[in-house]
């Protein structure tokens, strides 16, 4: 690749699961600049003992707190000046704010849990603000899309805005967790135009719902995952390039979540890379990394 | 604010989304989507001169090739279960259903929703149906499309949790 990748690599481990992750963003072959953001990050509350009179520190070990993931991918509207600084804002505020209030979960507990959702759902309302209150003019403000998942083995919490996408393969199936919010969904979901009147509207891919927007719908949901499932989050500069079918091969037949990125940001470009392309792969693999 | 966690429990396409969709959102789609996971909405309720806020756990329906996932169940407060009355194996496998619903939740308030009862003349449901059906719980017929009997679903659901000493607005 000639273009300028940025990439991470964090790998985790909750109970005996490890969690082989990778992100990779790429310009494309056609944009002159990347408005593409990704992070994944590690959530966790360490407890360590420094020195202790007990005579079975195990009992300390067993309420150790395992370690969460987030995931998160941004795409900047494109149109608008300062996409790349929406995304940003976006993936940075997100951060920020689930580091400070929701630190590490790791509960059924129903009301636990309630209050968690609702603050990732906060997190985004955050970073929203934060774009709208460094741009006062609504007209030139920009936007982004913001797709996350918080993953609290073996829970995955999503939030979803805009028409990036979250998908998981699990035994050869590859499932979409999110439904894009673009103006052309919203009419077929009205009745008033056709799957394909969506797809073949200059109109038809307009954001509906945008971090930044005048509209915003964070759309909520979740997933138990099992070993050996594959969680995949990307910008519409793989989607648009690159089929469901591609995507559950490359998934599949990949050894690790870096190859999997490489080969569908190498799809996506092979195919014309007209946008910003960026994706994570994380994949659940049986067995404890840090064994 | 009290908030509870209801679950949508049925077949695949019995009408669980529209359902949510109308009751949160007055609208309603004839396209059909399938559920991946679990779609959570909210909306509050007024309750006897208090609020309350239904936790909407739109579940993936059962179908052939995957089951209910029993772990979205527990800690449910509540359960609607929806069966579509065009479709007999959807009020048939009812029980099956309870059974997990039980095992995952234990014994809580549930309301069972006959879905698209705009549909009526494609019912395969007979009347003895609906009255085997109704002496298990409270049934109600529901249209997810028109809107009828949406909104007193999800109220007799939240009642039913108030009168099990489940909710005190």
């Amino acid at each position: 690749m000639n273009s300028p990748e940025r990439t991470t690599n964090p790998a985790t481990v909750a109970a005996d699961v490890s969690i082989d992750a990778f992100g990779l963003t790429h310009v494309g072959r056609v944009r002159k600049a990347n408005e593409d953001h990704f992070a994944i990050v590690s959530l966790r509350k360490a407890l360590q003992i420094r020195q202790t009179s007990l005579a079975d520190a195990a009992i300390i070990e067993a309420i150790r707190v395992p370690e969460a993931l987030l995931f998160v991918v941004a795409d900047g509207v494109g149109g608008r000046p300062g996409g790349a600084q929406a995304s940003m804002t976006a993936v940075t505020a997100l951060v920020e704010y689930l580091g400070e209030a929701a630190g590490c979960f790791n509960s059924f507990d129903v009301e636990r849990e309630h209050e968690f959702l609702e603050q990732l759902e906060a997190g985004v309302r955050r970073a929203h603000d934060r774009i709208v209150a460094d741009y006062e003019n609504e007209q030139q403000r920009p936007a982004t899309t913001l797709t996350m998942a918080t993953l609290v083995w073996p829970r995955a919490y999503l939030v979803h805005v805009g028409d990036s996408r979250a998908f998981y393969l699990r035994k050869g199936r590859l499932r979409q967790l999110t439904r894009d919010q673009t103006f052309g969904e919203m009419m077929v979901e009205a009745g008033a135009w056709t799957e394909d009147q969506a797809k073949r509207s200059p109109a038809g891919g307009a954001l509906a719902s945008a971090v930044g927007a005048s509209d915003i719908t964070p759309s909520i949901g979740l997933v138990d995952l099992e070993t050996d499932d594959v969680m995949l989050f990307c910008t519409d500069g793989l989607t648009r390039h690159v089929s469901e079918d591609r995507i559950t091969d490359v998934l599949q037949t990949s050894p690790d979540a870096e190859e999997a990125c490489r080969r569908l940001v190498d799809a996506a470009l092979d195919d014309g890379g007209t946008d910003n392309v960026t994706v994570i792969v994380a994949r659940a693999v049986q067995g404890n990394a840090r064994d | 604010m009290i908030q509870k966690k209801v679950c949508m429990v049925g077949l695949f396409g019995t009408g669980k989304t529209s359902l949510v969709q109308r009751f949160v959102h007055s609208r309603f789609s004839d396209r059909y989507l399938s559920t991946v996971g679990v779609k959570i909405d909210r909306k509050p309720v007024a309750l006897g001169g208090g609020e309350i806020t239904l936790v909407l756990w739109d579940l993936a329906g059962r179908d052939g090739r995957e089951d209910i996932t029993a772990s979205y169940l527990r800690g449910a407060h509540g359960v609607l279960y929806v069966a579509d009355g065009t479709r007999r194996e959807t009020y048939e496998q009812l029980d099956e259903l309870r059974t997990i619903v039980r095992d995952a939740a234990g014994e809580v308030p549930s309301v069972l929703a006959l879905n698209k009862s705009d549909l009526e003349s494609e019912w395969t449901l007979s009347s003895a149906d609906e009255k085997a059906l109704a002496s298990k719980g409270v049934v109600l017929r529901t249209s997810a499309r028109s809107g009828d009997g949406v909104e007193s679903l999800f109220q007799q659901l939240a009642a039913d949790m108030l009168r099990a000493g489940e909710v005190r607005p």
